[in-house]
């Protein structure tokens, strides 16, 4: 039997096809923009548009394979918050149900509606063990264009309140509109692997030159002066971050993060504090995994005062081949540091859970499996130097004598 | 006449609905036919969760103002009844809970009044809060059925969810009012058997 039912535009003429046919209810005609129900066999005219419809990077039709899986895209919004545009693509195979994609920018997610609830309140939420944060942007999407079919009534306008929770690049987004709650895990995805799975063509780099910056020549040369001066004013700086650094004390563990649950509670180890106080730098390694990612919190409980600093830690590696060859990302290794610790004693402890990318298995699918874990060992130390500080004032100190520098090198040329 | 338990029956041929009480069979109207979807499942798929392993015996579908979905009529090796229903490409299988509808909140809607969403109810100590309140009407039907799917034949549907994918159905038709509980899966998570091959797609091998 044929996979796809057609329908004719009752606006245009135009000929459409329903690619989820029994699934999808309205369809933004790709000839002339307008709004159709398809949710009967008779289709009807919500809203007529006489426009060209929008083009979008993957139009309704394409196929792509994604994860493993055979995607087409069947519809394509443009929505808005008002300073930022961005396009949401839905992604159906028959067999395994929807997904999506968001193109914002350059960047690509991959989003998978959620069967479980995350719960919390406006600040955090926590799913599957693991807590995300409540990001800053909080956009309300107003939808600008449709193109295509969609499992819900859409139309131009359609606002939604939005509201995002993350943990490292992972985010959880939540979609309000008519009183339905929709919950949407959205997981990073690098636009060459889109451009490879879709077969899309990339534009040439185009060879951008920047204009040329002629400056006045100096009349005077203080420049080797300025180094002096910054130099000097750096190292000053590294010589009170090592004294203020203190006496060095460390405490080992090791983690086994087990997928679709949280190790709560595992105790690292001790650390004592002997100054008025210091930073503490916990570095977490992963053993060797591939496509999987630790999500790990951090608690330095105070002995005395039972009171405890948190921290979040992100161990990840992932691998794939694209239409460039092979590529990996991220980082098995990954360094957390608290900024003045009181003098004291401190416990500290780690919350693991492992993840798979791009998507963990839903807990009942799981439910089977033998559990799987990854090694992750941690090490806590006390007298850490602020490196990331440091590098940035470097910079800062630098700046002006390295821009002068610059220039006459450009000038000579 | 496939099922015997089943009172039920849409003949696939005539689409004529059939009553069998015991050894009579009686033709009480013609049925629709299913509208064209491209539902994965069919009659005769086959489910296994949690080791029980269950074979889909009918459909109906259902049709609300903004749209339509199917439910399927499964039956259990234990000899029980499930239902599976389809929703924005996931499933949602339950099995029905009578004591349920003991609760005040299932009362309200058993004795006539509505339910709102964001209403909630605690169910072996979980929480399920009212997502969705549906008024349907059959647009077709086919197998063996519980009740009677002749045009017109209309239900009340409340949908309750829970956080940890938990799923309650809360039916009320002209025959009275049932309770279904079960959770929300993805198809891999039913190890389905027998799928329907549809044209342009392959069935994944996990699911042959």
């Amino acid at each position: 039997m044929s996979g796809v039912r057609t329908v004719s535009c009752p606006n245009c003429g135009g000929s459409l096809e329903v690619r989820a046919a029994g699934y999808s209810v309205s369809l933004g005609c790709r000839y002339c923009g307008s709004i159709v129900d398809i949710s009967r066999p008779e289709v009807a005219l919500i809203a007529a548009y006489n426009r060209e419809a929008a083009t979008f990077t993957l139009p309704p039709g394409v196929r792509g394979t994604l994860f493993g899986t055979e995607w087409q895209v069947i519809g394509a919004l443009r929505r808005s918050d008002g300073e930022a545009t961005w396009d949401e693509y839905l992604l159906f195979n028959p067999y395994i149900g929807y997904r999506w994609l968001v193109a914002s920018e350059g960047e690509w997610q991959f989003g998978t509606m959620l069967l479980d609830r995350p719960e919390g309140d406006v600040d955090s939420v926590t799913w599957r063990g693991a807590r995300y944060t409540r990001a800053m942007h909080q956009p309300d999407a107003t939808t600008e264009t449709v193109v295509g079919e969609f499992y819900w009534r859409v139309a131009r306008g359609d606002r939604a309140r939005c509201s995002s929770f993350e943990r490292g690049n992972n985010s959880l987004s939540l979609e309000e509109s008519d009183g339905e709650v929709n919950w949407t895990l959205l997981v990073p995805v690098r636009a060459r692997e889109i451009e490879s799975a879709f077969g899309l063509k990339r534009d040439d780099p185009v060879n951008k030159r920047r204009s040329l910056y002629v400056s006045r020549a100096d009349d005077s040369d203080d420049l080797p002066r300025m180094y002096l001066i910054s130099t000097v004013a750096a190292i000053m700086a590294l010589v009170l971050m090592l004294v203020l650094a203190g006496p060095t004390q460390r405490a080992v563990g090791a983690i086994k993060a087990p997928f679709g649950t949280t190790r709560e509670g595992q105790l690292i180890g001790t650390i004592a504090i002997a100054r008025p106080w210091q930073f503490v730098t916990i570095h977490a390694q992963g053993s060797d995994f591939e496509n999987r990612w630790v999500d790990i919190d951090y608690s330095i409980v105070d002995r005395s005062t039972g009171q405890s600093v948190d921290g979040y830690g992100l161990v990840e590696h992932y691998s794939g081949r694209d239409s460039d060859g092979a590529w990996s990302e991220g980082s098995r290794a990954t360094n957390t540091q608290f900024g003045r610790l009181p003098r004291g004693t401190y416990d500290i402890y780690a919350d693991a859970q492992a993840h798979a990318w791009p998507v963990d298995e839903a807990p009942q699918a799981s439910g089977w499996n033998a559990p799987e874990v990854l090694d992750v060992r941690v090490e806590a130390r006390t007298g850490s130097v602020p490196w990331g500080n440091f590098w940035t004032l470097l910079l800062l100190l630098m700046a002006v004598p390295l821009l002068v520098t610059w220039r006459r090198v450009r000038n000579q040329e | 006449m496939r099922d015997g338990a089943v009172p039920y029956t849409t003949c696939a041929h005539c689409q004529s609905l059939v009553l069998r009480d015991g050894l009579s069979a009686e033709v009480i109207g013609k049925v629709a036919v299913v509208p064209f979807d491209v539902s994965p499942v069919q009659l005769n798929t086959s489910f296994t969760v949690a080791g029980l392993h269950m074979v889909t015996v009918g459909r109906v579908r259902w049709g609300w103002s903004a749209g339509s979905w199917n439910e399927w009529f499964l039956r259990a090796d234990d000899g029980s009844a499930r239902w599976l229903a389809e929703a924005m490409g996931m499933f949602m299988l339950t099995v029905e809970r009578p004591d349920i509808l003991e609760r005040p909140l299932a009362q309200t809607l058993v004795h006539g009044g509505t339910l709102i969403p964001g209403s909630d109810l605690e169910i072996d100590g979980e929480g399920y809060q009212v997502t969705d309140v549906k008024d349907a009407q059959c647009l077709g039907s086919e197998g063996d059925l519980p009740f009677p799917t002749l045009s017109g034949w209309q239900m009340t549907n409340v949908d309750f969810r829970a956080p940890s994918g938990g799923a309650l159905s809360l039916q009320r038709d002209a025959e009275g009012t049932t309770a279904w509980l079960g959770w929300w899966f993805e198809l891999a998570g039913l190890s389905p058997k027998g799928l329907r091959e549809i044209e342009g797609w392959t069935v994944p091998e996990a699911m042959r």
